[in-house]
């Protein structure tokens, strides 16, 4: 029997789930650009000279395989030579092991601590980290920008700006949909105002990490719809809501948005979840030196 | 166990001076609203107050009184004030203890005793002066050291910080003398409060079983009622049953975002186990949602990836 990457798995159970090829659906966006998806995360790679350059590798053995073979197919006798982490989750970029195990891995350097912190089983460990806000990448042939406006959604997220394309590609942050379910490792605090940054480039096409891809009209939507939820939220608990009671957040939050947002997908499945996750905040005031007004990384000193 | 329902009538209408985090302005009807408090001794000079949802300490000293945290909003900050003044009239609180960062916790110093002093481990000072919180005081004095021993106006205990848990620079206190330990949000009564809201689960439960190399048989949370030693490891007892439950419910396709899927699932194979669990039916699929994510997305942040620790204290 093969050796197999489990990441966090412990279960004796568990192979089956992890060796699964889900079917994978590709998109080409430009000359260069592609977009690929298991029918729920969403990510890109590019054509260059001699090479592939691939974000993320998706979240198990078997969809990472997957998506290698897919790349293979769609630009066959090239090798994938780079891999660029959006961010750290295990569900995006958890077995470069499995997809690229040679290739180059660029990741933000927090994301980078975190990960050799984890030691998950198939994380491969960034090979280049990239320190600050804004980069230009230039690697065989192809040029574009890699973002990290401050935390959004886990740690050292990068977004990727395609100036040629006008095409931004930003993962687990502002979705198209109301399909947010918890909102795990969303940083409230931040999360609007650091990807509302982002408008100022010029693009009006918007690759998400999950489902379909948008358009720079339905991204400030989004924008809109979380910074709502934010201020009914807070209204909630001013006024004697039962926060801890996910129906009633629910039952208050969807009768104050629903002619607003209820044309975003899974509002009525979602927003009592949203709802929960967001009041919370105000309860307790954000989660870490990440979810406050100047944020920073508590222990990251103590990390090599 | 005493009440304090019949508080002045000037205490319930105070208005909102301290606002948190919220950005709404205007009243904030929540913030300044009085809550009833009962207070109960626990042994020696350690006593225990609630609302009946969130649960702190105070210790009666020689001069004054040690409080820990400040409980929710400024309304229950004053309440809780108040109670101490019942217990020990004419007494000051010269010292607040910060159990860890949360507002709801210890949030509104500035309306219970704002000229206390304040002690907190410095995770959580720096977490606090960051978040530049309305009523939040920042620490006068922190430590960061994983124990440090107080002798504060005649009470001796020990400030204990274990690893991540919850929150930041989340601190237990032991009494060695009272055999007694307090820590908030962390060991609690039941099932693990709704989406186990700021949990480092990778070093959680081993950071909390370091707390049992302790001499204690009362243990005090930080909400609900005081249990024992059997209590404190039946709730850790949990976390890694939960552990399990989650990689099973991935492993058969459960999607963690599927609220009724979810709920259903919870109640079909959850509940033989955990269904007699206070707050199972409230709470238990949401702990579920949120521990299948651990093992999707792996911890979260530093703290949530923090390597796990054995070691006895």
């Amino acid at each position: 029997m093969s050796q197999l990457n489990t990441g966090l798995f412990t279960a004796p159970n568990a192979r089956e789930y992890l060796e699964r090829e889900p079917e994978m659906s590709v998109d080409r966006i430009s000359g260069r650009l592609w977009t690929i998806s298991d029918g729920v995360r969403r990510t890109i790679f590019l054509e260059g000279h001699s090479s592939v350059v691939a974000f993320d590798t998706f979240g198990t053995p078997g969809a990472a395989k997957a998506y290698h073979k897919a790349v293979e197919a769609t630009i066959p006798g090239k090798p994938i030579g780079t891999v660029i982490y959006s961010h750290d989750h295990l569900d995006h970029a958890g077995f470069a092991e499995d997809f690229a195990p040679e290739a180059e891995i660029i990741a933000d350097e927090m994301c980078a601590k975190v990960i050799r912190l984890r030691q998950a089983s198939g994380q491969r460990i960034p090979t280049r980290e990239l320190n600050g806000t804004r980069h230009e990448i230039d690697i065989d042939g192809l040029q574009f920008t890699l973002l990290n406006p401050g935390p959004t959604h886990g740690t050292g997220n990068l977004s990727a700006y395609f100036a040629e394309e006008r095409l931004l590609f930003s993962s687990d942050t502002i979705l198209p949909n109301a399909r947010y379910g918890l909102m795990p490792d969303y940083h409230i605090w931040n999360l609007v105002r650091f990807m509302r940054g982002l408008l100022d480039l010029d693009w009006d096409t918007f690759v998400p990490g999950r489902y379909e891809i948008t358009n720079r009209d339905r991204f400030i939507h989004g924008c809109d719809f979380i910074e709502a939820v934010q201020e009914e939220c807070q209204r909630a608990f001013a006024e004697f809501v039962p926060i801890w009671v996910m129906d009633a957040m629910q039952g208050y939050v969807a009768a104050k948005l629903g002619d607003r947002f209820g044309d975003l997908d899974g509002f009525g499945e979602h927003i009592g979840l949203i709802a929960t996750r967001i009041v919370h905040h105000y309860l307790m005031g954000g989660w870490s030196l990440e979810d406050t007004p100047e944020p920073g990384y508590l222990l990251a000193d103590q990390l090599t | 166990m005493n009440d304090l329902s019949d508080e002045t009538e000037q205490a319930h209408d105070t208005p909102c001076e301290h606002c948190g985090i919220f950005t709404l302005g205007g009243d904030i009807p929540i913030q300044g609203a009085w809550r009833d408090i009962t207070y109960v001794p626990v042994r020696d000079n350690i006593w225990s107050v609630s609302e009946g949802i969130y649960r702190t300490i105070f210790l009666k000293g020689q001069k004054g009184v040690v409080a820990f945290d400040t409980l929710t909003t400024p309304g229950t900050a004053r309440a809780y004030a108040a109670a101490v003044g019942r217990v020990y009239p004419n007494n000051p609180i010269h010292t607040i203890v910060y159990s860890h960062d949360h507002l709801d916790h210890t949030g509104y110093a500035a309306d219970m005793a704002p000229d206390a002093n304040i002690i907190a481990h410095e995770l959580c000072d720096k977490v606090v002066r960051a978040r530049r919180s309305d009523g939040q005081l920042p620490a006068t004095e922190v430590f960061a050291d994983e124990r440090k021993s107080y002798s504060i106006d005649g009470n001796e205990f020990e400030l204990i910080y274990p690893g991540p848990t919850h929150g930041d620079g989340n601190i237990a206190a032991y009494f060695p003398e009272s055999k007694v330990l307090f820590m908030v949000d962390t060991v609690i009564p039941g099932v693990g409060y709704t989406f186990f809201p700021d949990w480092h689960f990778t070093p959680y439960v081993s950071a909390m079983k370091r707390l049992l190399s302790l001499d204690w048989d009362v243990f005090v949370p930080g909400h609900f009622w005081i249990t024992d030693r059997q209590g404190f490891i039946d709730s850790l007892d949990y976390y890694d049953r939960m552990s399990e439950f989650a990689q099973q419910a991935i492993i058969n396709g459960l999607d963690p975002h599927d609220w009724a899927e979810v709920t259903k699932y919870t109640n079909l194979n959850l509940a033989g186990e955990f269904g007699q669990l206070f707050r199972f039916g409230e709470y238990c699929a949401m702990n579920l949602s949120r521990y299948m994510q651990q093992y999707l997305t792996g911890g979260w942040g530093i703290e949530g990836n923090w390597q796990q620790d054995t070691t006895p204290l």
